[in-house]
């Protein structure tokens, strides 16, 4: 018996050594790279003049569409924004959350109204928004959660994984008074974005935001971002805000 | 909160279509939300003189508190609303450019209800440099000339 298996146990050995050194070397071998995003960026192709004149520059994306509003929020959408123009033209603005120095929260945030800041770390992105000082942070590689078990908050629960190329990222839980340009939406939005470098130095964001209950059908637009080398985040602190809002929802100043 | 992006007045149209109201939206595609201009008037400016009492380096804005002397002898206090002090950083403003004493000179969009608060276009320093604030379209506020 012991003669008989004793032919087997180089074979065993070298198995085993063949085993552990293609072990080793899974997991020496690196992780596909993945694009380099760390770092300061500033909203591109957006503002006066972006898309006006001059010979059309394809790192800046097509204005967005339209979002396509289920009629009766399309309704409150529209008497939202007409009862703010009306009021912006009698002097008398409505107070919104910027009146109470409340952050933009999701998606508003990824219009980077000041420059914003990306940050690769082990399992975590972090997405950094000197306005209101906004912080994101996208879990990498985990599953999102169910819509239940996520508290609403400003900037919602994320996920990303990365998709050759394209950071892909889910969002949910947004709260309902956290809007983008005024739409209502409901606890079953979700944002996707699909973030990709498409020049060395410029990112696209095409975020598509998802809801069931409002929207007909799902909306995306895209926004550009182009590095800013040698700029470093400052800090933002509602110190002296001195704007409130009074008994009507009216946006006055206080008077010192 | 004061941030950089277009402020359009162009009257905007509404429009049914199958079941499904659209608005044309005329706003930029950057943070369309922002703060609101529309206390301030558009259509005139004022041109402050006076003697700083404080310059304040804050945000959501930063604000010039200035001490005006008046044609009958009192003193007229104004506050100067400016933008938020990062526009101001990153448009070459430090908050040390003016203290308290400093007589300077101000051209403010008055507040329409007529309180003495004025959102500050530009500031004429102690030193005789003038600075623009970096308020985003500037060019809505019409500029009148000071009154005499």
């Amino acid at each position: 018996m012991k003669a008989r298996l004793s032919w087997l146990l180089p074979l065993l050995a070298l198995v085993a050594m063949i085993a552990l050194q293609s072990g080793v070397r899974a997991q020496n071998t690196p992780a596909a790279a993945v694009p380099d995003i760390t770092g300061s960026w500033e909203r591109h192709g957006a503002g006066p003049g972006a898309r006006g004149g001059g010979p059309r520059d394809a790192t800046i994306p097509p204005p967005a569409p339209q979002p396509q509003l289920k009629a009766r929020y399309a309704k409150e959408w529209q008497d939202r924004i007409m009862a703010v123009r009306a009021a912006d033209a009698k002097g008398e603005p409505l107070a919104n959350n910027y009146t109470d120095c409340l952050p933009d929260g999701m998606p508003t945030m990824m219009g980077a109204m000041f420059p914003m800041e990306i940050l690769q770390s082990r399992g975590q992105i972090t997405v950094i928004e000197e306005a209101f000082t906004q912080v994101r942070r996208i879990q990498m590689d985990k599953p999102q959660k169910p819509f239940e078990d996520v508290e609403p908050g400003f900037y919602g629960h994320s996920v990303g994984r990365w998709d050759g190329d394209t950071l892909v990222v889910d969002t949910i839980g947004i709260k309902e008074n956290v809007r983008f340009q005024n739409m209502p939406h409901s606890p079953q939005m979700r944002i996707r974005e699909r973030m990709k470098l498409v020049s060395p130095n410029v990112l696209w964001n095409e975020i598509t935001i998802e809801d069931p209950v409002v929207l007909e059908k799902p909306h995306t637009y895209t926004v550009a971002y182009r590095r800013m080398p040698d700029y470093t985040l400052l800090e933002y602190v509602c110190e002296d805000n001195r704007e409130y809002a009074d008994d009507k929802g009216l946006q006055k100043i206080r008077i010192n | 909160m004061i941030v950089a992006s277009e402020v359009t007045m162009t009257p905007r149209r509404t429009f049914l279509t199958g079941g499904v109201l659209s608005l044309v939206m005329l706003m930029a595609a950057s943070a369309a939300a922002h703060h609101s201009f529309a206390v301030f008037d558009h259509t005139r400016t004022l041109t402050i003189r006076g003697t700083v009492t404080k310059f304040q380096w804050t945000n959501p804005h930063g604000f010039l508190e200035v001490d005006v002397p008046q044609p009958d002898g009192t003193m007229k206090h104004y506050s100067i609303e400016l933008t938020s002090i990062n526009m101001m950083q990153r448009n070459g403003w430090r908050s040390n450019m003016i203290k308290a004493g400093d007589k300077v000179t101000a051209v403010v969009a008055p507040l329409l209800s007529g309180e003495p608060v004025g959102l500050g276009l530009e500031v004429t320093m102690a030193d005789g440099t003038t600075k623009p604030l970096p308020v985003p379209n500037a060019g809505s506020f019409k500029r009148t000339p000071e009154a005499q």
